[in-house]
């Protein structure tokens, strides 16, 4: 167990370095200028040369990255271009919204997408199959640039139950939970069905029925159990993705996550903010991807069996 | 208890918090498109910090409804044409730390402002100061480099107190001013609580970037107050609630189309002056926009000191054709033009109608849009033929030599087209040396007039600003300018009994 997480961390801090190298790069390579963001048409060359220098944007890109890698030994993010503040005081503003936000989605995907799928394995071919995938590709096909407003429409303006949006209470994390958790839930749903579709007709299940186990057990403690393993690696790329930022529910709702900051960074071209971001996300990929490494071997102990070999 | 009724359980709790959700507050609620970014007005450059910097600061000089420029908290005399000496009035506040406002805060703000290390984007509009110093707790004195009477106008900088300029304290996060609100709490990224002096009436300003879903606070009930950025279509929908208020006011943001001079096609007059003729401004103001804007023929809307008064480029598809026919352009063989815009929805809307009207007269336009910094990017690099764009918040006509200079190309300057002009030139240069204010206005209205005739942009309009306000509120006036001054005289209502009215809306 140590040596395998010895090896993920080092896998994953070069990862990180090669993300946050070509982030770097990449961003410096968008045509945009932060100077003429900041200080608009009208200010004097030696204005403009001054602002340059005080933000060490005059120096060679080279000498600047070698800066920014020195920086982040010392895990010092640098300062926003525009507000001038520490990148990781922003970053840890942010942080906790995008961690509410993204667990209640992935709380709505699978408290919906379990039982469909199940409903939709179980009966096979009948109407309810048919529903519960039906559902799943309308989840699949509504952006959520359409269903945030709708919900709000419905939920808020109409029935007057939720907070249009804005983050407060729990009240206020319903509406955009739901519409960053529908999609979700589609694929999710789609996932669970497949896979328990593939168990269920396995020896050990028919065995199982043969043996007068109720339907019900054969279900959750039999088949489900070894349906899990792809399910649960869906669920940790979707994890992944969530606490990257859910940029177009973030802008509807106004939840003030992660994924609004770097949207917002890179209009105003503020690179160290862009660059904290990034890393920041690719650290959540990496961290919930080892998680879910080591939830394999909880699952199926096959997989702790083969690593003891 | 089963899992199932533990769900279910969680799902009505929600229901059952949301419901009982406070709908009613004491502070009055403004929804903003954008949040401030800097409330250091050292550095802020950005329009909601700048709005917000006018109600927690206070500055020298303002502005009358004629952009003349009138006394804010002090008045002046020119005792020379290069010496001017201003006295604090009794409108000078008291700093949140509890400090009157004096001459050395005064000094000590632009000084600071000028320190090349500070590399403050305020610097180039004080350029013109040579040294200045406090004369006495009231009064300082400027001394310039050169004479130009509208150098008042220049200074509209927020002022600081000297003592925590000294401690280098962190006004970005922590504004301390003396102007009519206080900063009280910055809860979370994108919220801000002011409390005005005068009556201690707390305001929360949220920032709500999506318009839709600003308007659908506003009809919650859970803002009371916005202000522009929305789409006409919005405007419209807003003015049929009965719960709510609209207000519009012409403003004085000024849109235009601006060609690229030393490109072949649109460095051509007559290709510019077709253009101009194919352009229906009156149809996409009374049909796209709702009516909330007024037809621009210059820089400087009517009410403006230095306005021109120009006769309007006509829209008469007829002449452009004849234009377009006469440099060999026809059906068979269309001019084909590229029109760069920002991605923000109702500039491509605005540019596809254009594009639409170019097309009536035989004129195939490439519509391009980017995000903002590519946009402006290639814009600034002379990388376009046609684009659009609006000038925010202008006040003085010393605009033209920075838009119209032949030496005001960019970086130096925002001669993004690349107009050069010997005329011009002499006529700024002039104007820049008149000793008074009315021989420059006149200077000035040449150089409109020349700029009319040679076309490097095409005026669009001057956008209306825009408020709606909630049942729980009234008095909230608009500004020409968009500022958010309005604050200072918004009160809620209250009803006989002590209690706020509730809204129509409200659960």
């Amino acid at each position: 167990m140590g040596r395998f997480l010895l090896s993920r961390v080092v896998t994953a801090l070069g990862s990180m370095l090669g993300v946050a190298c070509l982030v770097f790069l990449l961003i410096h390579l968008v045509p945009g200028d932060p100077v003429d963001v900041m200080l608009g048409e009208s200010a004097r060359p030696a204005d403009r040369q001054a602002l340059r220098t005080s933000l060490g944007l005059d120096q060679p890109i080279d000498e600047q990255l070698v800066n920014y890698f020195s920086g982040l030994a010392h895990f010092d993010l640098g300062h926003s271009l525009h507000s001038k503040r520490p990148v990781s005081e922003l970053l840890a503003e942010r942080i906790p919204a995008t961690l509410e936000l993204a667990i209640a989605a992935l709380f709505v995907a699978v408290v919906i997408a379990v039982p469909l799928g199940i409903l939709a394995a179980v009966e096979r071919g009948k109407s309810w199959d048919w529903g519960a995938m039906g559902f799943s590709m309308l989840g699949v096909s509504i952006p959520n640039f359409w269903l945030g407003p709708m919900l709000i429409l419905c939920f808020s303006l109409w029935l007057g139950l939720t907070p249009v949006s804005g983050r407060g209470g729990l009240s206020n994390l319903i509406l955009p939970a739901v519409t960053l958790g529908t999609g979700f839930a589609a694929i999710l749903a789609r996932m669970v069905r497949s896979s328990l579709l593939e168990v269920l007709g396995e020896d050990f299940v028919r065995t199982a029925r043969a043996k007068g186990v109720a339907e019900l057990q054969v279900i959750w403690r039999h088949a489900m159990r070894n349906a899990w393993l792809p399910v649960v690696t869906l669920l940790g790329l979707q994890l992944g993705a969530l606490l990257g930022g859910a940029v177009v529910t973030e802008v509807v709702f106004d939840w003030p996550g992660i994924g609004s900051l770097m949207i917002e960074s890179i209009q105003k071209r503020d690179y160290p903010v862009v660059q904290g971001c990034v890393l920041f996300i690719s650290l959540m990929y990496v961290l919930v991807n080892t998680l879910t490494d080591l939830l394999y071997g909880l699952i199926d102990p096959r997989i702790r069996l083969d690593n003891a070999k | 208890m089963p899992r199932g009724d533990l769900l279910t359980a969680l799902l009505l709790s929600c229901l059952l918090i949301s419901g009982c959700q406070e709908q009613e507050t004491e502070a009055i609620r403004m929804g903003l498109a954008n949040a401030p970014l800097n409330l250091d007005p050292r550095f802020a450059t950005d329009a909601t910090s700048e709005r917000l910097n006018r109600l927690l600061y206070q500055r020298l000089v303002e502005f009358d409804p004629n952009s003349m420029p009138r006394p804010g908290i002090a008045s002046w005399e020119a005792i020379t044409p290069i010496h001017y000496r201003f006295t604090l009035n009794n409108h000078a506040g008291i700093f949140g730390h509890g400090e009157k406002l004096n001459a050395r805060d005064v000094v000590t703000t632009y000084r600071q402002v000028l320190e090349p290390a500070l590399a403050s984007p305020k610097q180039a509009s004080l350029e013109l100061i040579a040294s200045m110093e406090e004369v006495d707790e009231q009064r300082i004195d400027f001394h310039l480099k050169r004479a130009d009477p509208l150098f008042p106008a220049y200074l509209t900088l927020d002022i600081l107190p000297a003592e925590l300029i000294e401690q280098d304290h962190d006004f970005a996060r922590e504004p301390v001013g003396s102007g009519a609100f206080d900063l009280i709490a910055w809860p979370q990224a994108g919220e801000l609580h002011l409390q005005r002096r005068s009556d201690g009436q707390v305001f929360h300003l949220v920032t709500v970037n999506n318009p839709t879903v600003r308007v659908l606070k506003l009809l919650r009930n859970e803002i009371d107050l916005l202000q522009n950025d929305l789409s006409p279509e919005l405007i419209g929908y807003l003015r049929s609630q009965p719960v709510l208020s609209v207000e519009q006011q012409p403003g004085s943001n000024y849109t235009y189309i601006g060609f690229n001079l030393q490109d072949r096609l649109t460095g051509e007059l007559g290709i510019r002056q077709a253009i101009a003729h194919a352009i229906d401004r009156q149809a996409i103001i009374h049909w796209v926009m709702q009516g909330a804007a007024r037809q621009a023929e210059s820089l400087f809307p009517p009410e403006h000191w230095a306005a021109d008064q120009l006769t309007a480029y006509e829209y008469n598809p007829e002449k452009a054709r004849e234009l377009l026919a006469g440099l060999g352009y026809s059906n068979s063989n269309p001019l084909r033009l590229t029109y760069k815009t920002s991605s923000d929805p109702f500039r491509i809307r605005l540019a596809t109608v254009i594009q639409s009207q170019l097309k009536a007269v035989g004129i195939e336009v490439d519509l391009r849009s980017y995000d903002w910094g590519t946009f402006f990017g290639d814009i600034k690099q002379g990388n376009f033929q046609l684009y659009s764009l609006s000038w925010v918040g202008i006040r003085t006509p010393d605009i033209y030599r920075d838009i119209f200079a032949s030496d005001s190309l960019p970086p130096s300057g925002a001669n993004r087209g690349r107009y050069a002009s010997k005329t011009v030139d002499q006529l700024l240069n002039r104007a820049e040396r008149a000793d008074n204010l009315s021989v420059q206005a006149d200077l000035y209205h040449q150089v409109a007039a020349e700029l009319h005739r040679d076309l490097p942009y095409i005026p669009l309009w001057y956008e209306d600003q825009l408020s709606a306000q909630g049942s729980r509120i009234n008095g909230y006036k608009l500004r020409s300018d968009g500022n958010y001054d309005g604050l200072a005289q918004v009160k809620l209502k209250r009803a006989l009994d002590g209690h706020h009215v509730q809204s129509a809306t409200a659960n």
